[in-house]
Formats: structure tokens, C-alpha cells, sequence
């Protein structure tokens, strides 16, 4: 039951607009106890005041490290705007880029690494400063793609050439740099001194500063986490948590650079910047390796000729449309001949000949169809109900992966057997799952199908799909077993009529309930196979285990 | 009188073949069928074919990477897709590759008939453009019509 708001198809690959899965959760949360214990021990610690040697090195290495990752994920970001469009992501690429570029003049600035007094003209101060606009730029952006990423549908896209946004973005991010640089370079007067003369001490007016940074850092953090929904956002928020340890590491409990704290928030620093290159990176793989394993699960399914009921109704519509197109051609083609001047008689005849061949051809695609569905006792066999529920599981695994839904299966081993046509069962679950998956891609929060099967009545067994999608309005719930209802924008909706179809035919008896807390709930019974009493015979015949089961 | 039209039939359904070469030589022109897309291409009466009808999904090369053939080499021939998936995405796809039309199985006469008529006009005009002179507005306008 895909609703109208469902994302398309192909964004539900894109990071940004992923939910994260429960292994994402966990690893975000170890990462930020890890920042809160390094935090505390840092500051609270028995090194917290020790101060270390200046390390010639470090500066060129930590900038350097910190332009080339924000860069790289500068550029997956606006990779990734390239294909959605997005204002938000624009933003937080900008946000990316601006703190890869601040980190050129922030390295060149700094005393005594590449001249004693730093490059560019630096004064004592433009170093401190740097450091305090490019912590402003970043949450400024993230507070900036938060609230654009939830602004009204219409208005969330970039509707001009992506090029075109992408290169005028980068322009004016490098433009601000640069005056930036020009201001803390050029004007010391304007601006109060965040350093003591020392140049190792920081000055009472850099409390200040680092706290209004804290304060919009912690204001970003809040906007972020009110609207989190995809990875990207939950990493995002770990960001943030690096820089304000960062931010608070620098400034507490000694002021100074080169104090233990000081080298702890530079390696925060570096671990913020890093962060999303990493999970950027893990998750293209990740995806690219689901998309190659959904592929081939998509090759395989067509081969085992199983169908979903879109895919039976476009293939029916396929098969009845070409000899109908035949038929309606060669009757103008034989009210051409005969309307001549001269009528050509042959040629017509053999226009009436061929319309008649057509319609037969139609008529057996009719009966075709009706043989599908019909019930034929000659392809029905004695069989385990759980072994087509695990091979549907089994051949949408990569689907289910691929839109994070976790499954859980409580399959009664002990069930009586049932005679049914195999293929047949296996179509209605692969269309009772594909449904339950396209209704939970279309909403966040949880995403659990739980399929069920169970002794019913002592002398039938039934099976329940249940799903924690969209469900479907209560007064749609008459309709849905009209083979023309649908609420997806794309489908023709004879999926569940099919299925009712076949459930029927196996004398069964199918039907929906709204789910307990949310999503929707398919069951349907079949009643036990009487005439072989012993259920030994049906497990015999599963000789190798079920889960092992490939096409 | 002027040289008939040729019309190029492509479509891997015999019935569909027959019945739209009937349909073609009926009303004047000259039809030549295929039953794939690669037979036309390779065929020495693809230079006097002045429009093609091909279905889009074929074995082996379909009727969209057919146009994308025609349009990529010297000598393009304006393009009538025909399908029996009523994919309003794949239409446009088409449209916007530059065929004349797509009509979906089962089509209207007239609307094929609409559909040459705009092939012939286009192709005849870019011919008469190349030896400079000016299109009679009669083109590929069918025998069975004219008179």
C-alpha cells in the first residue's frame, strides 16, 4: 500500500534520505560515550593541566588532514544534491566546504609553523579567530540544512542546472573565506584579542567567543535532533557532539595551546571531520553491494516466474493488447480494400481471415490466464506451508535488507500438511511481502514484517503477514479486494484479488485486519490435507533444510 | 507521379507485421516488413524508407535503441514507436529521444495515420532543404487520399 508521499524509488538508496538501521543507532552511541569519556577524563583528569612540548609538526599535519577530508566529503555531498536536488544538502555541502577551505588560511596563520609570525600577514590574533569563524560557518549550515530539509515540498528542490548551483556555491564559499581571512589578517583593531601576548595563552575575550560558538554548536544540535530522520542526520549530530568537546576541550581547564586538552580537541576535531567521510564511504559500498545482490534477486525472481500482481496484470494486459492491435489494423486495412475504386476483394478477404485468427489468439490467452488461476487438482501437492513462506523470505532477502526491515518469523514446525499448488502459494506470499515492504518503505519509524503460521481450527492452518507500514484508511478497507483499488500511484492493485483468488480456489478463506499498533495484518487459512493422516511423510520429503532453498 | 513512400514495418508479433503491412499497402504505400530491428539496419532498402514503425519491446534490440541507431547515423528516418506497455515514463522517454509519435497497442488508424503523415512531411522537407527546393505541402500524403 504505497502512498502518494512514498519517496521514488531510487531515493531509497541515497544516504540522505535513508533511515538509519538499528547497527547505525548502536554505533552512534558508542561513538558519543566514547567523546564523553574522553571528555571527562580529559578535563576532569589527573593530566587535565599538564602542558606538552609544541609539536612542529602537528598543526600542518592536523590542517592538512582536516582540508582533504572535509573536501572529499564536500564532494560526495554535492554529489549526492547533484542527484536530489535538495536545498538541504546543498547547505550542509557548503557548511563541508567552507570548513575544508578556512583550514588552509587557519594552518598558514599559525605562529611559528611555516613562518614565526604565519604567513599571510598574520597578526597574533588571526589564527584564534579563524578558528572561531570556521566553528560559526559549519553549525550555521547544519541549523541551515535542518530547517530546509523539512521546508514545504514544493520549495525543497533546485529547480536550474545543478552545475550551475554547485560552481556558484563553491564560488561564494571560497569568496567568504578569503574576506574572512582578509578580516582577522588585515583589521586586529576591529576585533578584541582572543590571545595573550604569549601567543600560548588564551585571553579572557575568548570565553567569550568560544562560548557563543558552544551556544550555536548546542542550538544546531537541538534544531538537527528535532528533525532527525536519515543517516546523515543521525551523524550529523555526532558531529556536532565532537565539535562542542572540541570547543570546551580547547577552552577548559587550560586555556593554552599546546596543553593536553588542546591536543584532545584538535583529535575531536579531526574525528568530527571525519565522521561522515567514513560513513559516506561504508554506505556507498554497503548500498552498492545491496543494489548488485537486489539485481540479481530480481533476475532470479523472474526467472522462477513468480510475479507480483502489477507485474501479472502488466504481463496479461501485454498479452491481450497485441492480438487486439492486430485485430483492430487488419479491420482497417479490409475497409481500406473494399473502399477503393476498385475494390480488391482478396485482399480483403485475407484482412477478415486474419481478424478471426486474432480473436482466437485472444480468446487463448483468456483461457490461459483462467487456467492460472483455476483449480486444478493435477499440479496441487501435499505440502509443508513454511516451505514456500521460507523460500519467498528467502528470495526477497535482498529487498527486505535493502529497505532495513527486520523480519520475524514464527513458523509452527509442527503444522498438519496442506494439498496445494505450490507455485501458486509462493505467488500469493511474494505478494503479500512485496506489498508489506513497499508500504513500510513509505513511512519512518519501525519496520517489522512478522509472518506467522499456526494450527487454526485443529483441522487448518493459517498464516499471517503482518507489517508495520501505512495500513489503509478504514474506509478503504471494503475496497481493497477490488482488483481495481490501488493506493499506489503506479500499480493496477490486482495483487490482493490474486491472491483472494488462489486462497479460494485452495478452499480457503482469506483476509485483512488492521495490525495491533500500526501497518496492516494479511491471514489466510487453508484447510489441513485429511486424506494422509501421518504429517512424517511431508517432513521426509524435506530432505535438504529449508533455508538453504535457492533458485 | 511521384515515387510511393516507403514505410518500414518492424514488430517481432506476426500478426501485428501482417496486419499493418495490409493496413499500409491498402492505403498506397509501400510497405517492407522485419521482424527485428537489426534486419532493417543491415537491409539495402533502408536509404528509400522515408518512415519507420517499430514496436518498442523487442528481442535483442528494441524500437527505442532503433531510433537512437537511425538519429546517430548519416542518414536518420523519422520514427513511430508502437508498445503494448502503457508506460506513461517510457512515452516520454521516447518522446523526448525525438520519435514522431508512440501509440499504444491498440492504435487508431488516425492517429496513425496522423503520426506518417508528420514523419513523411519532416522527412520529405529536410531532403527538399538539402537540394533547396520548397516542399509542395503534399507529402507522403497517400495515393488512396489524393485521389
Amino acid at each position: 500500500m504505497k502512498t502518494a508521499a512514498a519517496a521514488p524509488e531510487e531515493h531509497r538508496f541515497i544516504l540522505s534520505s535513508l533511515p538509519p538501521g538499528p547497527a547505525q543507532r548502536r554505533l552512534a552511541l558508542v561513538v558519543a560515550l566514547i567523546l564523553l569519556v574522553t571528555f571527562l577524563i580529559t578535563a576532569g583528569g589527573p593530566f587535565s593541566k599538564v602542558q606538552l612540548p609544541q609539536i612542529g609538526a602537528f598543526i600542518p599535519a592536523y590542517g592538512t588532514a582536516m582540508l582533504v577530508n572535509d573536501l572529499i566529503t564536500a564532494v560526495l555531498l554535492f554529489a549526492q544534491f547533484s542527484m536530489l536536488r535538495s536545498y538541504a544538502l546543498l547547505a550542509i555541502s557548503i557548511g563541508y566546504l567552507s570548513t575544508a577551505l578556512v583550514a588552509i588560511p587557519w594552518m598558514l596563520t599559525f605562529p611559528g609553523v611555516f613562518a614565526p609570525a604565519g604567513l599571510l600577514g598574520a597578526n597574533p590574533q588571526s589564527t584564534a579567530w579563524l578558528y572561531i569563524l570556521w566553528h560559526t560557518g559549519f553549525p550555521v549550515c547544519v541549523i541551515a540544512y535542518a530547517l530546509l530539509k523539512e521546508a514545504d515540498p514544493a520549495r525543497r528542490e533546485w529547480r536550474g542546472s545543478v552545475q550551475a548551483a554547485i560552481l556558484s556555491s563553491a564560488a561564494v564559499t571560497a569568496g567568504v573565506v578569503a574576506a574572512e581571512t582578509f578580516l582577522v589578517t588585515a583589521s586586529e583593531p576591529v576585533l578584541p584579542p582572543l590571545m595573550l601576548d604569549d601567543k600560548i595563552r588564551l585571553s579572557p575575550a575568548w570565553f567569550y567567543a568560544a562560548g557563543a560558538v558552544a551556544l550555536l554548536i548546542l542550538l544546531a544540535l537541538v534544531v538537527l535532533w528535532r528533525r532527525r530522520r536519515s543517516v546523515l542526520d543521525l551523524w550529523l549530530t555526532l558531529v556536532l557532539c565532537a565539535q562542542l568537546v572540541e570547543v570546551n576541550l580547547i577552552s577548559f581547564p587550560l586555556a593554552t595551546r599546546y596543553s593536553v586538552g588542546w591536543y584532545t580537541g584538535r583529535v575531536c576535531g579531526l574525528l568530527s571531520g571525519s565522521l561522515v567521510l567514513f560513513v559516506l564511504l561504508y554506505e556507498t559500498t554497503f548500498l552498492y553491494g545491496q543494489l548488485l545482490r537486489a539485481l540479481l534477486a530480481q533476475r532470479r525472481e523472474r526467472e522462477a516466474r513468480l510475479m507480483t500482481g502489477d507485474a501479472l496484470s502488466a504481463s496479461i494486459a501485454h498479452e491481450v493488447r497485441q492480438p487486439l492491435a492486430a485485430m483492430i489494423t487488419n479491420a482497417d486495412a479490409g475497409l481500406r480494400w473494399l473502399n477503393r475504386a476498385s475494390p480488391d476483394l482478396e485482399e480483403a478477404k485475407a484482412a477478415f481471415r486474419r481478424i478471426a485468427t486474432d480473436g482466437h489468439r485472444a480468446g487463448a490467452v483468456i483461457e490461459n490466464i483462467r487456467a492460472f488461476f483455476r483449480k486444478d487438482a493435477g499440479s496441487r501437492t501435499s505440502l509443508d506451508i513454511n516451505e514456500p513462506v521460507r523460500e519467498v523470505l528467502a528470495l526477497k532477502r535482498a529487498d527486505l535488507l535493502a529497505h532495513r526491515v527486520s523480519v520475524e518469523a514464527e513458523l509452527n514446525d509442527q503444522l498438519p500438511p496442506v494439498k496445494a499448488d505450490h507455485l501458486q502459494l509462493q505467488q500469493v506470499l511474494l505478494n503479500l511481502i512485496t506489498n508489506a515492504i513497499e508500504s513500510m518503505a513509505a513511512k519512518d519509524g519501525e519496520r517489522m514484517l512478522c509472518i506467522r503460521s499456526r494450527v487454526h481450527d485443529s483441522s487448518a492452518v493459517m498464516v499471517s503477514v503482518e507489517d508495520t507500514g501505512t495500513g489503509i484508511e478504514t474506509a478503504d478497507i471494503d475496497q481493497i479486494f477490488n482488483p481495481l483499488f490501488t493506493t499506489k500511484s503506479d500499480g493496477m492493485g490486482m495483487g490482493l484479488s490474486i491472491c483472494r483468488s488462489i486462497i479460494e480456489a485452495h478452499d480457503g478463506r482469506f483476509w485483512a485486519t488492521p495490525n495491533m499498533s500500526q501497518g496492516f495484518a494479511f491471514n489466510f487459512v487453508l484447510p489441513a490435507d485429511n486424506r494422509i493422516p501421518s504429517a512424517p511423510l511431508s517432513r521426509q520429503k524435506r530432505v535438504a533444510p529449508a533455508n538453504t532453498y535457492e533458485y | 507521379l511521384p515515387r510511393p513512400t516507403v514505410i518500414a514495418i518492424v514488430d517481432d508479433d506476426h500478426s501485428v507485421r501482417e496486419a499493418l503491412t495490409s493496413l499500409m499497402r491498402s492505403l498506397g504505400y509501400v510497405a517492407i516488413a522485419f521482424e527485428r530491428a537489426e534486419d532493417l539496419l543491415k537491409s539495402r532498402r533502408r536509404r528509400s524508407v522515408s518512415c519507420v514503425i517499430a514496436d518498442v519491446q523487442m528481442p535483442g534490440m528494441t524500437g527505442l535503441e532503433l531510433h537512437d541507431r537511425l538519429v546517430a547515423s548519416r542518414e536518420p528516418i523519422p520514427t513511430i514507436l508502437i508498445t503494448a506497455f502503457a508506460d506513461e515514463t517510457a512515452r516520454e522517454r521516447a518522446m523526448q529521444a525525438g520519435v514522431i509519435g508512440c501509440l499504444t497497442k491498440p492504435f487508431s488508424e488516425d492517429d496513425l495515420l496522423a503520426c506518417i503523415l508528420l514523419a513523411c512531411r519532416r522527412e520529405r522537407t529536410n531532403s527538399l532543404q538539402k537540394s533547396g527546393a520548397t516542399p509542395s505541402g503534399y507529402e507522403g500524403v497517400p495515393y488512396a487520399l489524393l485521389g
